[in-house]
Protein backbone atom coordinates (compact mmCIF):
# COMPACT_ATOMS: atom_id res chain seq x y z
CA UNK A 1 0.00 0.00 0.00
CA UNK A 2 1.25 3.65 -1.25
CA UNK A 3 1.28 6.30 1.25
CA UNK A 4 0.58 9.93 -0.52
CA UNK A 5 1.75 12.45 1.93
CA UNK A 6 1.30 15.38 -0.43
CA UNK A 7 0.85 18.37 1.79
CA UNK A 8 -1.22 21.50 0.79
CA UNK A 9 -3.18 21.03 -2.43
CA UNK A 10 -5.61 23.50 -4.19
CA UNK A 11 -9.07 22.71 -2.94
CA UNK A 12 -10.64 20.54 -4.80
CA UNK A 13 -7.57 18.07 -5.51
CA UNK A 14 -7.24 17.40 -2.00
CA UNK A 15 -10.51 15.85 -2.40
CA UNK A 16 -9.95 14.40 -6.02
CA UNK A 17 -7.10 12.81 -5.39
CA UNK A 18 -9.10 9.89 -3.49
CA UNK A 19 -11.22 9.56 -6.06
CA UNK A 20 -8.95 9.19 -8.99
CA UNK A 21 -6.33 6.70 -7.03
CA UNK A 22 -9.63 4.45 -5.78
CA UNK A 23 -10.68 4.49 -9.95
CA UNK A 24 -7.34 3.60 -11.08
CA UNK A 25 -7.29 0.70 -7.95
CA UNK A 26 -4.45 2.01 -6.22
CA UNK A 27 -4.77 0.89 -2.65
CA UNK A 28 -3.25 3.70 -0.69
CA UNK A 29 -3.48 5.87 2.49
CA UNK A 30 -3.37 9.68 1.33
CA UNK A 31 -2.64 12.76 3.20
CA UNK A 32 -3.45 15.93 2.44
CA UNK A 33 -5.19 19.58 3.07
CA UNK A 34 -6.64 22.14 0.83
CA UNK A 35 -4.32 25.24 0.14
CA UNK A 36 -7.57 27.28 -0.21
CA UNK A 37 -10.96 26.35 1.28
CA UNK A 38 -14.06 24.92 -0.10
CA UNK A 39 -17.54 23.48 0.57
CA UNK A 40 -17.99 19.74 0.16
CA UNK A 41 -21.20 18.22 -0.20
CA UNK A 42 -22.02 14.05 0.22
CA UNK A 43 -22.94 12.18 -2.80
CA UNK A 44 -26.57 12.29 -2.14
CA UNK A 45 -27.03 15.79 -1.38
CA UNK A 46 -28.75 18.39 -3.71
CA UNK A 47 -26.49 21.80 -3.68
CA UNK A 48 -29.15 23.92 -4.40
CA UNK A 49 -31.02 22.62 -1.14
CA UNK A 50 -27.82 22.56 1.32
CA UNK A 51 -25.52 25.10 0.37
CA UNK A 52 -25.81 29.00 0.64
CA UNK A 53 -24.48 29.35 -2.95
CA UNK A 54 -24.97 32.85 -2.81
CA UNK A 55 -22.44 33.27 0.14
CA UNK A 56 -20.08 30.78 -1.90
CA UNK A 57 -19.98 32.79 -4.97
CA UNK A 58 -19.90 36.45 -3.36
CA UNK A 59 -16.86 34.80 -0.99
CA UNK A 60 -14.77 32.90 -3.26
CA UNK A 61 -15.61 29.57 -1.82
CA UNK A 62 -15.85 26.70 -4.86
CA UNK A 63 -18.04 23.51 -3.76
CA UNK A 64 -17.78 19.95 -4.73
CA UNK A 65 -19.64 16.99 -4.36
CA UNK A 66 -17.92 14.19 -3.14
CA UNK A 67 -18.51 10.43 -3.68
CA UNK A 68 -18.69 9.14 0.31
CA UNK A 69 -21.52 10.30 2.55
CA UNK A 70 -22.17 12.86 5.07
CA UNK A 71 -23.24 16.53 4.92
CA UNK A 72 -22.50 19.15 3.80
CA UNK A 73 -19.39 21.01 5.68
CA UNK A 74 -16.55 23.70 4.92
CA UNK A 75 -13.08 22.45 4.36
CA UNK A 76 -9.71 24.29 4.94
CA UNK A 77 -6.05 24.62 5.30
CA UNK A 78 -6.92 23.46 8.91
CA UNK A 79 -7.65 20.21 8.70
CA UNK A 80 -5.64 17.33 7.41
CA UNK A 81 -7.43 14.71 5.90
CA UNK A 82 -6.57 10.94 6.23
CA UNK A 83 -7.99 9.20 3.16
CA UNK A 84 -7.53 5.28 2.78
CA UNK A 85 -8.27 3.23 0.01
CA UNK A 86 -8.06 -0.30 -0.65
CA UNK A 87 -9.90 -2.89 -2.96
CA UNK A 88 -13.04 -4.68 -1.69
CA UNK A 89 -11.42 -7.86 -2.32
CA UNK A 90 -8.63 -7.36 0.29
CA UNK A 91 -8.96 -9.72 2.87
CA UNK A 92 -7.22 -7.57 5.14
CA UNK A 93 -9.78 -4.82 5.59
CA UNK A 94 -13.22 -5.07 7.52
CA UNK A 95 -16.37 -5.64 5.54
CA UNK A 96 -18.69 -4.88 7.53
CA UNK A 97 -19.29 -0.58 7.80
CA UNK A 98 -19.23 -0.49 11.47
CA UNK A 99 -15.76 -1.94 11.53
CA UNK A 100 -14.58 -0.24 8.66
CA UNK A 101 -15.28 3.14 10.13
CA UNK A 102 -14.21 1.82 14.46
CA UNK A 103 -11.21 -0.02 13.04
CA UNK A 104 -9.96 2.72 10.67
CA UNK A 105 -10.43 5.29 13.03
CA UNK A 106 -8.03 4.41 15.39
CA UNK A 107 -4.72 5.67 14.06
CA UNK A 108 -6.40 9.42 14.05
CA UNK A 109 -7.58 8.59 17.48
CA UNK A 110 -4.04 7.51 18.70
CA UNK A 111 -2.75 10.69 16.80
CA UNK A 112 -4.86 13.23 18.92
CA UNK A 113 -4.07 11.15 22.27
CA UNK A 114 -0.24 11.20 21.18
CA UNK A 115 -1.06 15.21 22.00
CA UNK A 116 -2.78 15.41 25.31
CA UNK A 117 -6.49 14.79 23.69
CA UNK A 118 -8.83 11.72 24.56
CA UNK A 119 -10.09 11.21 21.58
CA UNK A 120 -12.45 8.02 21.03
CA UNK A 121 -14.65 6.80 18.41
CA UNK A 122 -18.74 6.74 18.65
CA UNK A 123 -21.40 5.80 16.68
CA UNK A 124 -22.56 7.02 14.30
CA UNK A 125 -18.98 8.20 12.68
CA UNK A 126 -17.39 10.72 14.65
CA UNK A 127 -14.39 10.71 16.63
CA UNK A 128 -15.21 12.98 19.85
CA UNK A 129 -13.56 14.38 23.39
CA UNK A 130 -14.07 12.69 26.68
CA UNK A 131 -16.74 15.43 26.60
CA UNK A 132 -18.25 14.18 23.46
CA UNK A 133 -18.06 17.15 21.65
CA UNK A 134 -17.16 15.96 17.68
CA UNK A 135 -13.22 16.63 16.91
CA UNK A 136 -13.07 14.49 13.74
CA UNK A 137 -15.89 13.91 11.08
CA UNK A 138 -15.56 10.74 8.83
CA UNK A 139 -17.08 9.32 5.82
CA UNK A 140 -16.76 6.35 3.30
CA UNK A 141 -18.46 5.07 -0.03
CA UNK A 142 -17.56 2.17 -2.40
CA UNK A 143 -15.54 3.91 -5.47
CA UNK A 144 -15.44 1.35 -8.60
CA UNK A 145 -13.68 -1.67 -7.14
CA UNK A 146 -12.29 0.31 -4.62
CA UNK A 147 -13.54 1.22 -0.83
CA UNK A 148 -12.82 4.49 0.55
CA UNK A 149 -12.35 6.07 4.07
CA UNK A 150 -11.81 9.32 4.85
CA UNK A 151 -11.61 11.65 7.80
CA UNK A 152 -10.20 14.81 8.58
CA UNK A 153 -8.24 15.65 11.94
CA UNK A 154 -9.65 19.26 13.13
CA UNK A 155 -6.72 21.48 13.74
CA UNK A 156 -8.60 24.57 13.88
CA UNK A 157 -12.64 25.28 12.64
CA UNK A 158 -14.22 28.60 11.22
CA UNK A 159 -17.40 28.21 12.76
CA UNK A 160 -18.56 31.46 11.13
CA UNK A 161 -18.06 30.62 8.01
CA UNK A 162 -18.98 27.11 8.26
CA UNK A 163 -22.48 28.10 9.65
CA UNK A 164 -22.50 30.52 6.59
CA UNK A 165 -22.32 28.31 4.05
CA UNK A 166 -25.00 26.31 4.55
CA UNK A 167 -29.11 26.88 3.07
CA UNK A 168 -30.79 27.50 6.16
CA UNK A 169 -34.48 28.73 6.52
CA UNK A 170 -33.54 31.83 8.37
CA UNK A 171 -30.98 33.45 10.66
CA UNK A 172 -32.36 32.79 13.43
CA UNK A 173 -32.13 28.95 12.40
CA UNK A 174 -28.36 29.60 11.67
CA UNK A 175 -27.43 31.46 14.86
CA UNK A 176 -29.07 28.31 15.84
CA UNK A 177 -26.32 25.78 14.19
CA UNK A 178 -23.77 28.18 14.97
CA UNK A 179 -24.36 28.48 18.78
CA UNK A 180 -24.59 24.21 18.71
CA UNK A 181 -21.77 23.82 16.48
CA UNK A 182 -19.97 26.04 19.23
CA UNK A 183 -20.87 23.71 21.79
CA UNK A 184 -20.45 20.15 20.08
CA UNK A 185 -17.49 20.24 17.90
CA UNK A 186 -14.03 21.04 18.89
CA UNK A 187 -10.41 21.39 17.45
CA UNK A 188 -6.74 21.43 18.89
CA UNK A 189 -6.53 24.38 18.67
CA UNK A 190 -9.66 24.81 21.42
CA UNK A 191 -8.25 21.77 23.19
CA UNK A 192 -4.63 22.26 23.82
CA UNK A 193 -5.04 25.99 23.37
CA UNK A 194 -2.25 26.00 20.80
CA UNK A 195 -1.66 23.88 17.27
CA UNK A 196 1.34 21.43 17.37
CA UNK A 197 3.23 21.91 14.69
CA UNK A 198 1.55 20.29 11.75
CA UNK A 199 4.45 17.96 10.51
CA UNK A 200 4.56 16.36 14.03
CA UNK A 201 0.97 16.01 13.70
CA UNK A 202 1.12 14.41 10.20
CA UNK A 203 4.11 11.87 10.85
CA UNK A 204 2.18 10.81 13.85
CA UNK A 205 -1.07 10.25 11.95
CA UNK A 206 1.19 7.66 9.27
CA UNK A 207 2.97 6.22 12.27
CA UNK A 208 -0.42 5.08 13.34
CA UNK A 209 -2.17 4.30 10.61
CA UNK A 210 1.42 2.11 9.76
CA UNK A 211 0.75 0.25 12.80
CA UNK A 212 -2.55 -0.80 11.99
CA UNK A 213 -2.48 -1.50 8.00
CA UNK A 214 1.44 -2.34 7.86
CA UNK A 215 4.37 -0.34 6.55
CA UNK A 216 3.49 1.92 3.77
CA UNK A 217 5.62 2.74 0.52
CA UNK A 218 6.41 6.12 -0.11
CA UNK A 219 5.04 7.91 -3.62
CA UNK A 220 4.39 10.71 -5.55
CA UNK A 221 1.92 11.89 -7.47
CA UNK A 222 2.92 11.13 -10.90
CA UNK A 223 1.82 11.66 -14.57
CA UNK A 224 -1.03 8.84 -14.42
CA UNK A 225 -2.55 10.21 -11.51
CA UNK A 226 -2.36 13.49 -11.88
CA UNK A 227 -3.90 12.63 -15.39
CA UNK A 228 -7.00 10.62 -14.04
CA UNK A 229 -7.46 13.99 -11.51
CA UNK A 230 -7.81 16.66 -13.98
CA UNK A 231 -10.02 14.13 -16.03
CA UNK A 232 -12.27 13.76 -12.89
CA UNK A 233 -12.33 17.67 -12.06
CA UNK A 234 -13.89 17.84 -15.44
CA UNK A 235 -16.29 15.54 -14.47
CA UNK A 236 -16.48 16.99 -10.96
CA UNK A 237 -16.78 20.88 -11.82
CA UNK A 238 -19.81 20.27 -14.26
CA UNK A 239 -22.89 21.87 -13.77
CA UNK A 240 -24.51 18.08 -14.30
CA UNK A 241 -22.49 16.83 -11.54
CA UNK A 242 -22.15 19.29 -9.00
CA UNK A 243 -25.85 20.37 -9.47
CA UNK A 244 -27.15 17.39 -9.86
CA UNK A 245 -31.02 16.67 -8.15
CA UNK A 246 -31.73 14.50 -5.51
CA UNK A 247 -34.42 13.45 -3.93
CA UNK A 248 -32.88 13.45 -0.49
CA UNK A 249 -35.13 15.87 1.38
CA UNK A 250 -32.43 17.67 3.79
CA UNK A 251 -34.49 16.51 7.96
CA UNK A 252 -32.02 18.97 9.81
CA UNK A 253 -28.69 20.33 10.12
CA UNK A 254 -26.47 17.37 12.11
CA UNK A 255 -23.71 18.84 14.18
CA UNK A 256 -22.66 15.62 15.39
CA UNK A 257 -23.69 11.97 16.17
CA UNK A 258 -27.33 12.28 17.85
CA UNK A 259 -26.98 16.49 17.74
CA UNK A 260 -29.44 17.99 15.58
CA UNK A 261 -31.04 21.18 14.83
CA UNK A 262 -34.53 20.75 13.19
CA UNK A 263 -36.31 23.49 11.67
CA UNK A 264 -40.13 23.24 11.37
CA UNK A 265 -42.87 25.40 9.52
CA UNK A 266 -46.71 24.67 9.75
CA UNK A 267 -49.54 27.63 8.22
CA UNK A 268 -52.22 27.20 11.27
CA UNK A 269 -55.49 28.97 10.55
CA UNK A 270 -54.66 31.63 12.99
CA UNK A 271 -50.91 32.79 11.43
CA UNK A 272 -47.83 30.53 10.48
CA UNK A 273 -45.96 28.91 12.87
CA UNK A 274 -42.22 28.87 12.79
CA UNK A 275 -39.74 26.36 14.72
CA UNK A 276 -36.42 25.74 15.58
CA UNK A 277 -35.39 22.62 17.79
CA UNK A 278 -32.25 21.45 19.17
CA UNK A 279 -32.15 17.67 19.35
CA UNK A 280 -29.45 15.91 21.32
CA UNK A 281 -30.24 11.74 21.47
CA UNK A 282 -33.70 12.20 19.90
CA UNK A 283 -34.75 14.68 22.68
CA UNK A 284 -35.52 18.45 22.56
CA UNK A 285 -32.79 20.24 24.43
CA UNK A 286 -33.88 23.84 22.91
CA UNK A 287 -36.93 24.99 20.91
CA UNK A 288 -37.65 28.24 19.83
CA UNK A 289 -41.42 29.14 18.60
CA UNK A 290 -41.74 32.03 16.77
CA UNK A 291 -44.78 33.65 14.16
CA UNK A 292 -47.52 35.73 13.13
CA UNK A 293 -49.97 34.06 15.27
CA UNK A 294 -51.43 35.74 18.52
CA UNK A 295 -50.95 33.45 21.92
CA UNK A 296 -52.12 34.66 25.36
CA UNK A 297 -51.31 35.11 27.99
CA UNK A 298 -48.42 36.61 26.31
CA UNK A 299 -45.18 35.48 28.18
CA UNK A 300 -46.63 31.64 28.20
CA UNK A 301 -44.94 30.90 24.68
CA UNK A 302 -41.50 31.53 26.61
CA UNK A 303 -42.58 29.01 29.27
CA UNK A 304 -44.26 26.37 26.63
CA UNK A 305 -40.64 26.49 24.75
CA UNK A 306 -39.39 25.66 28.49
CA UNK A 307 -41.81 22.44 28.92
CA UNK A 308 -41.01 21.24 25.90
CA UNK A 309 -37.45 20.78 27.03
CA UNK A 310 -36.30 17.00 27.31
CA UNK A 311 -39.56 15.97 25.55
CA UNK A 312 -38.73 12.64 23.40
CA UNK A 313 -39.22 14.20 20.08
CA UNK A 314 -41.91 11.88 19.09
CA UNK A 315 -45.32 12.63 17.87
CA UNK A 316 -47.92 11.07 20.92
CA UNK A 317 -45.55 12.38 23.83
CA UNK A 318 -45.20 15.96 21.79
CA UNK A 319 -49.06 16.08 21.64
CA UNK A 320 -49.69 14.86 25.06
CA UNK A 321 -47.30 17.85 26.86
CA UNK A 322 -48.62 20.55 24.30
CA UNK A 323 -52.05 19.80 25.25
CA UNK A 324 -51.42 19.22 28.82
CA UNK A 325 -49.84 22.92 28.24
CA UNK A 326 -52.87 24.45 26.30
CA UNK A 327 -55.26 23.43 29.39
CA UNK A 328 -53.34 23.90 32.47
CA UNK A 329 -51.92 27.53 31.43
CA UNK A 330 -55.74 28.50 29.60
CA UNK A 331 -53.58 28.96 26.64
CA UNK A 332 -56.15 31.21 23.93
CA UNK A 333 -54.35 31.33 20.60
CA UNK A 334 -56.76 31.88 17.78
CA UNK A 335 -57.28 29.91 15.22
CA UNK A 336 -54.05 27.42 16.60
CA UNK A 337 -54.86 24.88 18.57
CA UNK A 338 -52.36 22.61 20.51
CA UNK A 339 -52.28 20.53 17.57
CA UNK A 340 -51.40 22.66 15.08
CA UNK A 341 -48.05 23.28 17.47
CA UNK A 342 -47.25 19.55 16.95
CA UNK A 343 -47.61 19.59 13.64
CA UNK A 344 -45.13 22.42 13.28
CA UNK A 345 -42.42 20.80 15.16
CA UNK A 346 -42.81 17.10 14.43
CA UNK A 347 -43.37 17.30 10.79
CA UNK A 348 -40.07 19.47 10.64
CA UNK A 349 -39.25 18.81 7.16
CA UNK A 350 -37.17 22.00 6.45
CA UNK A 351 -37.88 22.37 3.07
CA UNK A 352 -35.49 25.64 2.63
CA UNK A 353 -36.39 28.30 0.51
CA UNK A 354 -34.67 27.94 -3.03
CA UNK B 1 -35.45 -19.51 7.04
CA UNK B 2 -33.64 -18.38 10.04
CA UNK B 3 -29.84 -18.50 9.88
CA UNK B 4 -28.29 -17.81 13.16
CA UNK B 5 -31.24 -14.98 14.06
CA UNK B 6 -31.44 -13.64 10.06
CA UNK B 7 -34.44 -14.21 8.14
CA UNK B 8 -33.91 -15.83 4.52
CA UNK B 9 -37.66 -16.10 2.71
CA UNK B 10 -36.84 -19.71 1.40
CA UNK B 11 -39.11 -18.35 -2.06
CA UNK B 12 -36.56 -15.81 -2.40
CA UNK B 13 -32.89 -15.94 -4.64
CA UNK B 14 -29.98 -14.80 -3.06
CA UNK B 15 -26.56 -13.27 -4.45
CA UNK B 16 -23.83 -12.87 -2.48
CA UNK B 17 -23.90 -8.98 -2.72
CA UNK B 18 -26.70 -9.40 -0.38
CA UNK B 19 -29.55 -8.86 -2.56
CA UNK B 20 -32.60 -11.01 -3.20
CA UNK B 21 -35.02 -11.51 -5.63
CA UNK B 22 -38.00 -12.74 -6.25
CA UNK B 23 -39.87 -14.28 -9.63
CA UNK B 24 -43.16 -13.20 -9.94
CA UNK B 25 -44.43 -14.65 -13.33
CA UNK B 26 -42.22 -12.30 -15.73
CA UNK B 27 -40.97 -9.98 -13.28
CA UNK B 28 -38.58 -10.03 -10.89
CA UNK B 29 -38.56 -7.98 -7.49
CA UNK B 30 -35.58 -6.77 -5.84
CA UNK B 31 -34.09 -6.09 -2.14
CA UNK B 32 -31.68 -6.15 0.13
CA UNK B 33 -30.92 -9.31 3.01
CA UNK B 34 -32.41 -9.00 6.68
CA UNK B 35 -28.49 -9.56 7.18
CA UNK B 36 -27.23 -6.83 5.17
CA UNK B 37 -30.00 -3.96 6.11
CA UNK B 38 -28.63 -4.72 9.84
CA UNK B 39 -24.84 -4.72 9.19
CA UNK B 40 -25.69 -1.68 7.54
CA UNK B 41 -27.53 0.17 10.09
CA UNK B 42 -29.77 2.80 9.88
CA UNK B 43 -30.50 3.57 5.85
CA UNK B 44 -30.73 7.25 5.31
CA UNK B 45 -31.12 7.50 1.43
CA UNK B 46 -31.88 4.84 -1.36
CA UNK B 47 -31.10 5.69 -4.76
CA UNK B 48 -33.06 3.66 -7.25
CA UNK B 49 -32.39 3.21 -10.96
CA UNK B 50 -34.27 4.67 -13.23
CA UNK B 51 -37.02 3.22 -14.88
CA UNK B 52 -36.20 1.77 -18.19
CA UNK B 53 -32.26 1.49 -17.26
CA UNK B 54 -31.25 -1.51 -18.12
CA UNK B 55 -29.41 -3.52 -15.58
CA UNK B 56 -26.91 -6.42 -15.45
CA UNK B 57 -26.65 -9.39 -13.42
CA UNK B 58 -23.48 -8.55 -10.37
CA UNK B 59 -23.13 -4.72 -11.30
CA UNK B 60 -23.78 -1.49 -9.50
CA UNK B 61 -27.22 -0.37 -10.38
CA UNK B 62 -28.11 2.00 -7.70
CA UNK B 63 -27.00 3.18 -4.35
CA UNK B 64 -27.70 3.67 -0.44
CA UNK B 65 -25.98 5.66 2.59
CA UNK B 66 -26.12 4.74 6.06
CA UNK B 67 -23.57 5.76 8.56
CA UNK B 68 -21.81 8.13 6.21
CA UNK B 69 -21.02 5.24 3.74
CA UNK B 70 -22.28 4.94 -0.18
CA UNK B 71 -22.73 1.60 -0.16
CA UNK B 72 -23.56 0.22 -4.13
CA UNK B 73 -27.02 -1.68 -4.67
CA UNK B 74 -26.38 -4.63 -7.46
CA UNK B 75 -28.78 -6.15 -9.86
CA UNK B 76 -29.62 -9.37 -8.75
CA UNK B 77 -30.67 -10.36 -12.26
CA UNK B 78 -29.92 -8.75 -15.72
CA UNK B 79 -33.08 -6.76 -17.50
CA UNK B 80 -35.00 -3.61 -17.52
CA UNK B 81 -36.05 -1.72 -14.71
CA UNK B 82 -39.55 -1.66 -14.51
CA UNK B 83 -40.80 0.27 -11.67
CA UNK B 84 -39.02 1.44 -8.33
CA UNK B 85 -40.45 1.47 -4.77
CA UNK B 86 -40.97 5.34 -4.55
CA UNK B 87 -41.71 5.04 -0.60
CA UNK B 88 -38.42 4.70 0.08
CA UNK B 89 -38.03 8.05 -1.22
CA UNK B 90 -38.96 9.50 1.96
CA UNK B 91 -39.15 6.67 4.31
CA UNK B 92 -35.85 4.68 3.25
CA UNK B 93 -35.75 3.08 6.84
CA UNK B 94 -38.59 0.86 4.99
CA UNK B 95 -35.69 -1.04 4.08
CA UNK B 96 -34.36 -1.82 7.99
CA UNK B 97 -38.13 -2.51 8.83
CA UNK B 98 -38.81 -4.60 6.03
CA UNK B 99 -36.57 -6.02 3.38
CA UNK B 100 -38.53 -8.24 2.06
CA UNK B 101 -41.96 -6.40 1.71
CA UNK B 102 -42.52 -2.69 2.23
CA UNK B 103 -38.44 -2.42 1.61
CA UNK B 104 -38.33 -3.87 -1.94
CA UNK B 105 -36.55 -1.46 -3.95
CA UNK B 106 -37.78 -2.20 -7.69
CA UNK B 107 -38.75 -4.60 -10.08
CA UNK B 108 -37.20 -5.81 -13.58
CA UNK B 109 -38.65 -7.49 -16.85
CA UNK B 110 -35.33 -10.16 -16.79
CA UNK B 111 -33.99 -10.59 -19.97
CA UNK B 112 -31.81 -13.62 -19.03
CA UNK B 113 -33.50 -15.21 -15.96
CA UNK B 114 -32.77 -18.80 -16.56
CA UNK B 115 -29.33 -18.46 -16.85
CA UNK B 116 -29.20 -15.53 -14.15
CA UNK B 117 -31.08 -17.78 -11.78
CA UNK B 118 -28.50 -20.28 -12.34
CA UNK B 119 -25.84 -18.00 -10.27
CA UNK B 120 -27.83 -17.52 -7.55
CA UNK B 121 -28.23 -19.56 -4.35
CA UNK B 122 -31.26 -21.10 -2.07
CA UNK B 123 -31.33 -23.94 0.83
CA UNK B 124 -27.95 -25.47 1.78
CA UNK B 125 -25.89 -23.55 -0.74
CA UNK B 126 -27.45 -20.00 0.97
CA UNK B 127 -26.88 -21.17 4.53
CA UNK B 128 -23.58 -22.13 3.69
CA UNK B 129 -22.76 -18.85 2.66
CA UNK B 130 -24.64 -16.66 5.18
CA UNK B 131 -22.94 -18.63 8.14
CA UNK B 132 -19.34 -18.02 6.37
CA UNK B 133 -20.31 -14.75 6.36
CA UNK B 134 -21.62 -14.24 9.80
CA UNK B 135 -18.12 -15.97 10.64
CA UNK B 136 -16.14 -13.30 9.00
CA UNK B 137 -18.42 -10.45 10.44
CA UNK B 138 -18.06 -11.74 13.64
CA UNK B 139 -14.08 -12.27 13.27
CA UNK B 140 -13.75 -8.81 12.83
CA UNK B 141 -15.55 -7.46 16.49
Amino acid sequence: MYLFNVGRLPGQQSMLVFHALARMGVEALVIASPKSPLASIGYFQDAEKEIDLSFCRQHGIPFMRREVGGGATYLDENQIFYQLIWKRSNPGFPVQMRQIFERLSIPACETYRKFGIEASFRQENDIVNQEGKKIAGEGGGDIGECMVFVGGILLDFDYETMSKILKVPDEKFRDKVYKSMEENVTTMKRELSDIPPREEIVQTLIREYEKLIGKLEPAVMDARLVESMNTLEKQFTSKGFLFKKTRRKPKGIKIRGGVEIRYGIHKAKGGLIRTVEELEERKITEIGISGDFQFYPKDELTSMEVELRETEFEEQELRGKIQQFYEEHRVQAPGVTSEDFTTAIIHSQPERPE
Amino acid sequence: MEIEGYQFPEDLYYDKEHYWCRVEGNVVVMGTTDFAQKMAGEIVYVQLPLVGKSITQGKPCGALESGKWVGRIYAVVSGKVLEVNEELEDSPELVNQGPYDRGWMFKVEPSNLEEDLKNLIQGDDLVKFVKSEIIRVAAET
